[in-house]
């Protein structure tokens, strides 16, 4: 069902655009608003995913969840990725250290330009 | 931009994680007072395991209070993992003296996020937790009130079934 969305959104650039409001951009990740929609748009740059806000704060907590300072220990995670399964096991991302910080910068950064944060730097979770 | 998400939620995010935390505070203290029950049941203090099998419900119906508050406000409530209970006392009064410690903890904790939520302008929850400053100055006095009994009966002699017998004045 997903994947017929994106696929006209891939066709239908006029329209993404028309209706869609980047809220924040990230150095790899687009966070975008749909009024008509009335929902919002992950760009993952392989695949963009379309979330209600409840998956955009289950996205929040999974993110700001993983526990960054690991990636520096090679005991406590050898190779520095993290698995991220999203919208009810819908999508599954493997990211790197940077790919991690800069989500973790995207949902910060997003959840305070949507209005609903009022700091930059997020409480413990 | 409209705000859908302020549409969505009524509180500040960093409520919403605080509160989370919270809701783990009270399962924690919740499981803790079972494992006080627990201990109370094996060392004849029948009275006191009642007490705290009250004590588990009511922490558990703190826990719930906040739960559906998140969800009233469009936030998202986390089912808490809980983990690192103590079981052992060594005696009746360091178990009420450990509650009263765990309660004076829960109140600075919930003091903490009026606090926070009072710098945010996070009006709806510092309301929200109204109830929860006052219930605490209850349960830090039932506790006080217990250990005050337990300082005037004294543990000599038949001193420590008094004690037990006395928590009932303390069951609702
Ligand atoms: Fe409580």
């Amino acid at each position: 069902m997903l994947h017929i969305e994106v696929f006209v959104f891939n066709l239908n650039k006029d329209y993404f655009c028309s209706s869609m409001k980047v809220v924040y951009q990230s150095t790899y990740y687009t966070l975008y608003q749909s009024e008509s929609q009335r929902c919002f748009y992950v760009d993952f740059v392989q695949k963009t995913v379309q979330m209600s806000f409840c998956q955009l704060l289950a996205l929040r907590h999974k993110v700001l969840s993983i526990p960054i300072e690991d990636h520096f220990d090679s005991d406590l995670n050898k190779h520095g990725f993290e698995l991220l399964q999203l919208c009810n096991k819908e999508h599954l991302f493997i990211l790197n250290t940077l790919e991690v910080l800069d989500l973790k910068s995207l949902v910060e950064q997003g959840f305070v330009l949507l209005g609903v944060s009022a700091k930059s730097e997020a409480l413990s979770v | 931009m409209k705000d859908i998400a302020r549409q969505a939620m009524s509180i500040k995010v960093e409520s919403m994680d605080l509160l989370n935390s919270q809701i783990k505070m009270e399962a924690h203290a919740s499981a803790t007072y079972l494992a006080m029950a627990s201990w109370c049941e094996q060392n004849g203090f029948f009275t006191s395991a009642k007490f705290f099998f009250k004590q588990a419900e009511e922490e558990r119906e703190h826990m719930m209070k906040i739960f559906n508050f998140l969800i009233d406000a469009g936030g998202s409530p986390y089912s808490p993992e809980v983990t690192n209970i103590n079981h052992d006392y060594s005696s009746i009064v360091d178990v009420f003296e450990h509650t009263l410690d765990h309660e004076i903890a829960v109140t600075k904790s919930i003091h903490n996020i009026v606090m926070k939520a009072r710098e945010l302008g996070d009006l709806t929850t510092e309301r929200f937790l109204d109830w929860f400053v006052m219930e605490q100055v209850e349960e830090e006095n039932t506790i006080r009130d217990i250990l005050d009994m337990i300082a005037v009966t004294g543990t000599e002699g038949v001193g420590l079934q008094v004690i037990d017998d006395h928590v009932g004045n303390w069951i609702n």
